[in-house]
């Protein structure tokens, strides 16, 4: 087995071996898709924007859901292993690839948490275009192990990052398209692209290959900052 | 004899508070210091007086603000806090390690295995490290700076929560790699045991003195 599945596949189980982690992989989407979904088109609905009840909310709810465990995931990841993944990288590994081996997890945890959102939604309402809602749903996921990781770089206390990374959430939450009718808080929230294309998805309209690109634009920048930030916690301390 | 260590005015100093009532506190302000091939060195000083600080420089855990360290690649590092995944068992922390020393799955199985032998703790092989008593995780802790034979040995309180049987274990395994051509640097802090090391540095005022 080579050196970066072994690390990797050591990351992943860090996180399953958490009987609590697996408990809110599947407790979170639900209360997300079944309960979130209501009090955000609620929302929605008093600050005047237009996102539509039913399949759009409960659609853009499971991106919530994904985005919400994947930036709590990720943060974790950096903030609860940054001496022992230091000392790894010193021994010989190196800052960068210890870096991939986080990302590697990180990715592979949000296709988990993706998928459990998926299956959740379609449970709920159906799905009219899967493979574009799957698709959103991962890119939600994606877009948050940066968000989390660049929080856990930053932020060394535990109770403070896991607070910054809940406010930028709910920020970028109901600040969301189709929010408010300004338009919403933030015009250039991290998940706004991703967002707009799962309530199309949701409500059955497509999307064009613009829209696809800006989200596919979103996720890579966010794995390059998730790159940066591990690669951050790995090396060598200044101060 | 071959230097295997060389660290020279090593500097560090540290920012605390907040801006406009930040400070800054120089903790180490020239620290000179090195160890040969064959040698068990000590590194004693007071509490805070930055032996922790100087080990992590001299790893390459902690940038130095100035001086030079000349150090092999091939080193085991002790921190004084165990540095382990909590969740990962002890055959896997073995199995990391491994990777990042470049050795191969026979080489990790032997250096394993005689390690759990020689500090008694085989039967935890398979626990998480969450599991392990803080004895145990010292000894982990131990085991994965030595798994890979280094040329240089950097041990930080190596011997804290040992019972007193693996403590004289302990000093057996440093003295027996010694002889056998290891450069041994040890963070220690009692009187007793500088009879068994061949020569003594004591950090105070962030500058080393060979005592």
């Amino acid at each position: 087995m080579s050196a970066f599945a072994t690390v990797g596949g050591s990351f992943v189980r860090e996180h399953l071996r958490a009987p609590l982690t697996l408990a809110l992989l599947v407790v979170i989407p639900v209360f997300f898709v079944l309960i979130f979904a209501s009090v955000l088109g609620e929302f929605a609905d008093a600050l005047g924007g237009t996102l539509a009840g039913g399949a759009a909310t409960s659609a853009i709810s499971a991106g919530w859901a994904a985005a919400f465990l994947c930036g709590a995931l990720a943060f974790f990841q950096v903030s609860s292993s940054r001496g022992a993944d230091r000392r790894l990288a010193a021994a010989g590994l190196g800052a960068a690839r210890v870096a991939l081996a986080r990302i590697a997890a990180a990715v592979a945890l949000g296709v988990v948490v993706s998928a459990v959102a998926f299956v959740t939604l379609w449970a709920r309402n159906g799905i009219a275009h899967p493979w574009h809602s799957a698709a959103a749903i991962l890119a939600f996921a994606l877009i948050y192990v940066g968000v989390g990781a660049l929080v856990g770089a930053l932020v060394s206390g535990q109770l403070e990052g896991s607070l910054l990374v809940v406010l930028v959430f709910a920020v970028d939450a109901f600040s969301g398209p189709s929010m408010t009718s300004s338009g919403g808080i933030l015009a250039h929230g991290p998940t706004r692209d991703a967002a707009k294309l799962l309530i199309a998805a949701g409500t059955g309209q497509s999307s064009s290959g613009g829209e696809w690109g800006a989200v596919a634009a979103a996720v890579t920048a966010a794995l390059a900052v998730a790159f940066g930030a591990f690669w951050l916690a790995a090396r060598s301390r200044s101060g | 004899m071959r230097s295997v260590l060389r660290a020279t005015e090593v500097r560090k100093g540290f920012g605390h508070g907040v801006w406009p009532f930040r400070r800054r506190v120089e903790v180490l302000r020239g620290a000179d210091l090195h160890v040969c091939a064959g040698e068990l060195v000590g590194l004693v000083g007071e509490n805070g007086s930055g032996k922790s600080t100087l080990m992590e420089i001299l790893v390459g855990l902690l940038a130095r603000d100035g001086g030079d360290v000349e150090r092999p690649n091939r080193l085991g590092y002790c921190p004084q806090l165990p540095m382990l995944w909590e969740k990962l068992t002890v055959a896997e922390h073995f199995a990391l390690f491994a990777r990042a020393y470049g050795m191969d799955d026979d080489t990790r199985d032997r250096a394993a295995l005689g390690l759990l032998d020689e500090l008694q703790f085989g039967r935890y092989r398979d626990y998480r490290v969450e599991d392990l008593s803080g004895g145990t995780r010292q000894k982990l802790n131990l085991a994965l700076a030595l798994m890979h034979e280094p040329e240089l040995l950097l041990l930080d309180e190596p011997y804290a929560g040992f019972d007193w049987e693996t403590y004289l274990r302990f000093w057996e395994m440093s003295e027996h790699r010694r002889d056998a051509g290891m450069g041994i640097l040890i963070v220690s802090h009692f009187l007793t045991e500088r009879g068994r090391l061949d020569r003594v540095y004591t950090l105070a005022d962030g500058r080393t003195a060979e005592t």
